[in-house]
């Protein structure tokens, strides 16, 4: 007799699913899901909408003017964007300690905000490929 | 209120401005996170880094230094 078994494919794509519901909806008891909510607390209204719908966010440099893309995600999840919306820089810096995504995000958009030259300072820079198009994490 | 990013997500603390006791802790609380290399930002509009402490800052959120990854 046959047994029922998942494919990988569907295991797969119901676990993205509920990563997806997670992040989301944000599990209010967890670290990460407490991070999520104060990080979506602290974006205005049009960062807000960009994340729900683009899972990243954008913010433009306080010093240099410049726009930047943060996804989800707590390395490498920073890209310096052209007019077009195209990544042209990878950006990686982060707050020390082994905190949730949420607060990662959040320090990177107050820090890109408010102390521009000081973030880019501390961070790596990387070319950008492939893994900035799309939602990375969440898809 | 101030919220500390930890791992576990944040820690929170209330004092009452109007509060002599609760707003000399605020402060020492303040001075001393950034002493140590916490960034402290202020909630007003895009958000602000606050360098130094103001009581009647509704919500100031610290994270920790930040370094390359």
């Amino acid at each position: 007799m046959l047994r029922f078994r998942p494919s990988r494919r569907g295991e797969r794509s119901r676990r993205r699913a509920a990563k997806r519901l997670f992040i989301r909806h944000g599990m209010e008891k967890t670290a990460e899901g407490r991070s999520l909510r104060l990080l979506r607390q602290w974006l205005s209204p049009a960062q807000r909408v960009q994340f729900a719908e683009m899972s990243y966010f954008e913010v433009v440099g306080g010093d240099t003017g410049k726009r930047y893309r943060i996804y989800a995600g707590a390395a490498t999840n920073v890209c310096e964007v052209d007019d077009n919306g195209r990544p042209t820089l990878g950006l990686c810096f982060l707050p020390m300690g082994d905190l949730p995504i949420g607060d990662v995000m959040l320090s990177q958009k107050i820090a890109l905000e408010c102390s521009e030259t000081q973030a880019r300072g501390v961070a790596r820079s990387f070319a950008p490929d492939r893994t900035f198009r799309g939602n990375r994490l969440l898809r | 209120m101030q919220i500390v990013m930890d791992p576990t997500g944040d820690s929170r603390h209330h004092f009452n401005p109007h509060d002599a006791q609760e707003v000399a802790k605020a402060e020492r609380r303040f001075y001393e996170l950034t002493h140590v290399g916490f960034t402290a930002a202020a909630r007003t509009g895009p958000g602000q880094v606050s360098r130094s402490f103001d009581p009647s800052t509704e919500e100031t959120v610290f994270f920790p230094r930040l370094v390359g990854g």
